[in-house]
């Protein structure tokens, strides 16, 4: 029965009067929901009670809320051994700080006679409250420990079901005594909330951190000479900080920016097996490609005589490109007489390879100057950026039997017999300048 | 005898008179009594005036070149310099390395961006003056310097091996040769063999990627370093030219007003780039067969042309006949290199015109240079 009162009636009741009274306070007080300043009445034991109660407690309650509301996120996280041992250490040392802290403050309350003077007896409950609260939690953690692992399939399910209106007590029945105290203190300070200075907790006075600063002040000369100073000084330091807060969150940012790209970078690609062997492929493409022109570059050294193609295979309108001596590409071509044409392609202006197709005036194009070169002669049209014809190089037509047919010298005319029916069977070779052909 | 020792005697005046000019030239052109923190940086000013603006190009120079090297260093790691590799690498780079094609279309268009930095800042400075005694170190260092670039520049461009690169390294070695048409007898091949060494063979190879990627990515980027070195020590020794005729009305402290104005604009230059690189991939300015792996067999695709840059001397080398060109750039090149002395006394007005159509010339080479060509060639 009184488990049912504690566990049930009463957080429900803490939880309707918290939000109910909270509201009312904040509509009707205004600016009086707060905390009444002691700040001017005793300042230096107020920072060492104050500072480390509120960084300990607020620890303590994100750790808390995470849990309570992250059970997920939460309790995957406390799988991992480390992240629990390092959960549990931050949490005991933060409490010993907010005890610490609390102590001090509770002191300078009983102690200070300026402070005596503005304390009620409601803060003195408060502060035993919590006190005894933080104890309680302390107490729990050790006596029975991994409280931050054991805690989401007990606790948080507990407070679900108060939370979803299908309250269920099964959880928490068979708690220790100190761990109930812990969750009992927990409803009382929720429900003493609204009614006491612990309602500072609804006013947060987050845009302290954005407004100028204001600084209070004597109405004497020198005083006020101190206070422009002091302005001076503090809207200095706000602008420094707000400097230093920007520079270093733009650094922060670009440095994880570029540590991800520099190590994703380093790291390369994982192809898919797939794309692994695309690219294999093209790369030993490649690599015969060029064992290709090595190849031809010995070829030309060696032989006399390098194949260019079947006769058959010449054409009147479209040339044939092959590799001349100098490793410079060629053209050949099959001329009206059925005589065969051949010329270096390389493009006596600036290089260029000339186009294969023969237009209708029997010239072929270099595209990158535009010059026309004349198929049969090699001269290119009057005016082109190119002054010289492009050179004829030495051929030869053989038969099966490698027999020299029909050939012709650079320079010279053409030698030996042209009947049709012959050259059909013959294949082209150009032959090495200088060399016997 | 005595009047023998007496001309050693005048002999040793002039020659220690000669020593002493100098000394006191050099010592002018070096002031190392300013080499100190007080001078250098905490008296340091910066004239305001209209033309202010100008003093920030140098910074941006440096600036593209500092990332030039760091996303040239980052090429380097998957970048393979072989005929068969090197095409296939960079596809490599650009298609599958994570970030890859981030990087290396920063060193493209960064490129782009460090060579007009680099010309409007000579433009700039010759119109300011800031070559007037005892500046004349900072800026024969900086000619020196654009010829690097623009070498730089012109070795980047062979390193992906496809058909524009090759074929444009090609045509561009190529008019070394043409050089041989103009000289008298032996001296004609002179110029063939001269691109055959800068080639290392008989045609555009193996031998040239590799002397290529040496220079671009060795000796180049070394020699910019050292000369870089030299050209800044001068300019924080002595200070930034005061640009205009009257003493400028105001100035501002080098450190830390200027100096922060620099970063700012080093940061809204690379605010600007890094958009662009991860936009618009710079091969897309041209049509997609230029860029396929070359190939010595087939014929040389249409529209094979240089970089932008060089523009404002293609198009006038494919209208005019070659020796214009040639000689203009002789001229060209000697006057730029000996600025400080040919302009000695001239105005700061006259030579505001000069660079001003100096300017027109080349925005309108480099924009309209295609249209001029095809209104000359039909």
């Amino acid at each position: 029965m009184a488990d049912a009162f504690l566990f049930v009636g009463l957080p429900y009741l803490a939880l309707v009067v918290c939000i109910a009274g909270s509201i009312w306070k904040l509509r009707h007080a205004g600016f009086a929901a707060t905390s009444r300043s002691s700040q001017f009445l005793e300042s230096r034991q107020l920072l060492w009670g104050s500072a480390p109660w509120h960084i300990g407690i607020l620890v303590i309650l994100l750790g808390h809320l995470v849990a309570l509301f992250l059970p997920g996120v939460w309790s995957s996280l406390m799988t991992l051994p480390g992240v629990l041992l390092a959960v549990e250490t931050i949490g005991i040392a933060c409490s010993l700080l907010a005890i610490a802290g609390m102590t001090m403050l509770i002191v300078r309350r009983l102690t200070s006679a300026r402070v005596q003077a503005v304390t009620t007896v409601v803060d003195l409950v408060v502060v035993a409250l919590l006190l005894a609260q933080v104890v309680l939690g302390l107490l729990t953690a050790i006596s029975f420990r991994y409280g931050a692992a054991w805690s989401t399939g007990t606790v948080v399910p507990y407070f679900w079901s108060l939370f979803t209106l299908r309250p269920d007590m099964t959880y928490v029945a068979d708690f220790p005594t100190l761990f109930k105290l812990h969750i009992v203190g927990a409803w009382l300070i929720l429900l003493a909330l609204p009614f006491t200075r612990l309602i500072h907790l609804l006013s947060v006075p987050f845009q302290y951190l954005f407004r100028a600063p204001q600084l209070v002040i004597w109405n004497t000369a020198r005083r006020r000479q101190q206070a422009v100073t002091a302005t001076v000084q503090a809207e200095s330091r706000r602008d420094f900080l707000k400097g230093a807060a920007g520079v270093t969150a733009a650094t922060g940012l670009l440095s994880v920016g570029v540590l991800e790209k520099g190590f994703n970078y380093f790291k390369g690609p994982r192809p898919d097996l797939e794309a692994e062997s695309a690219l294999l492929g093209k790369k030993l493409q490649r690599l015969q490609q060029t064992a290709e022109e090595r190849s031809l570059e010995l070829e030309r050294q060696r032989s006399a005589m390098i194949l260019v193609a079947r006769y058959a295979e010449l054409q009147e309108t479209k040339g044939r490109y092959f590799i001349d001596y100098v490793m410079a590409p060629g053209l050949a071509f099959k001329g009206r007489d059925g005589v065969p044409i051949v010329l270096s392609a390389k493009c006596t202006h600036l290089g260029c390879t000339v186009g294969s197709e023969v237009d209708a005036q029997g010239r072929v194009l270099c595209p990158c100057h535009v010059s026309y070169f004349s198929v049969t002669t090699g001269e290119p049209h009057a005016g082109a950026p190119a002054k010289l014809p492009l050179p004829v190089l030495g051929w030869a037509l053989v038969d099966a039997a490698g027999k020299v047919v029909l050939s012709r010298k650079p320079g010279g005319g053409v030698e030996g017999n042209s009947e049709p029916a012959l050259l059909a069977q013959c294949s082209l070779y150009i032959t090495k300048p200088g060399g016997a052909a | 005898m005595l009047a023998l020792h007496h001309q050693t005697r005048r002999c040793g005046v002039n020659f220690r008179e000669k020593v002493l000019n100098t000394e006191s030239y050099l010592a002018e052109r070096f002031p190392v009594e300013k080499l100190n923190y007080a001078s250098m940086v905490e008296k340091k000013e910066v004239p305001v005036h209209r033309l202010s603006w100008a003093y920030y190009l140098g910074g941006l120079a440096l600036f593209f070149f500092m990332i030039q090297m760091v996303t040239g260093l980052l090429l380097l790691f998957y970048y393979q310099p072989t005929v068969s590799d090197a095409h296939a690498s960079v596809e490599f780079i650009t298609e599958h390395v994570p970030g890859g094609a981030l990087v290396r279309n920063l060193h493209a268009w960064c490129s782009s961006a460090m060579i007009a930095a680099v010309m409007v800042h000579l433009l700039t400075a010759f119109a300011m003056k800031a070559f007037g005694k005892p500046r004349e170190v900072t800026w024969v260092t900086g000619v020196l310097l654009l010829g690097i670039t623009f070498g730089l520049g012109f070795t980047g461009y062979l390193l992906p091996w496809h058909q524009i690169a090759v074929n444009a390294t090609k045509i561009g070695l190529q008019s070394i040769e043409e050089v041989g048409n103009y000289l008298p007898g032996q001296l004609s091949t002179l110029p063939t063999l001269l691109k055959e060494i800068i080639q290392g063979e008989a045609t555009v190879g193996q031998a040239t990627l590799s002397r290529f990627f040496a220079l671009h990515v060795i000796i180049l980027p070394l020699s910019i370093v050292m000369l870089l070195g030299l050209h800044l020590f001068s300019v924080q020794i002595h200070g930034m030219s005061q640009g205009i005729d009257e003493a400028p009305k105001r100035t501002e402290k080098f450190f830390p007003t200027f100096f922060l104005k620099d970063l700012t604009v080093w940061g809204v230059a690379f605010m600007v780039l890094y958009v662009i690189s991860v936009c618009v991939p710079f091969e897309s300015l041209y049509s997609y067969p230029l860029f396929e792996p070359f190939n010595p067999k087939g014929s040389t695709p249409d529209g094979i042309k240089p970089e932008w840059y060089f523009y404002f001397v293609y198009y006038p080398l494919e209208i005019l006949p070659f020796w214009v060109i040639l000689l203009g750039s002789m001229i060209g090149g000697a006057v730029l290199l000996f600025t400080p002395w040919i302009f000695k006394n001239t105005s700061r007005r006259t030579l505001r015109v000069l660079a001003a159509a100096a300017a027109v010339y080349l925005v309108v080479m480099t924009l309209f240079g295609e249209k001029i060509y095809h209104l000359f060639k039909g």
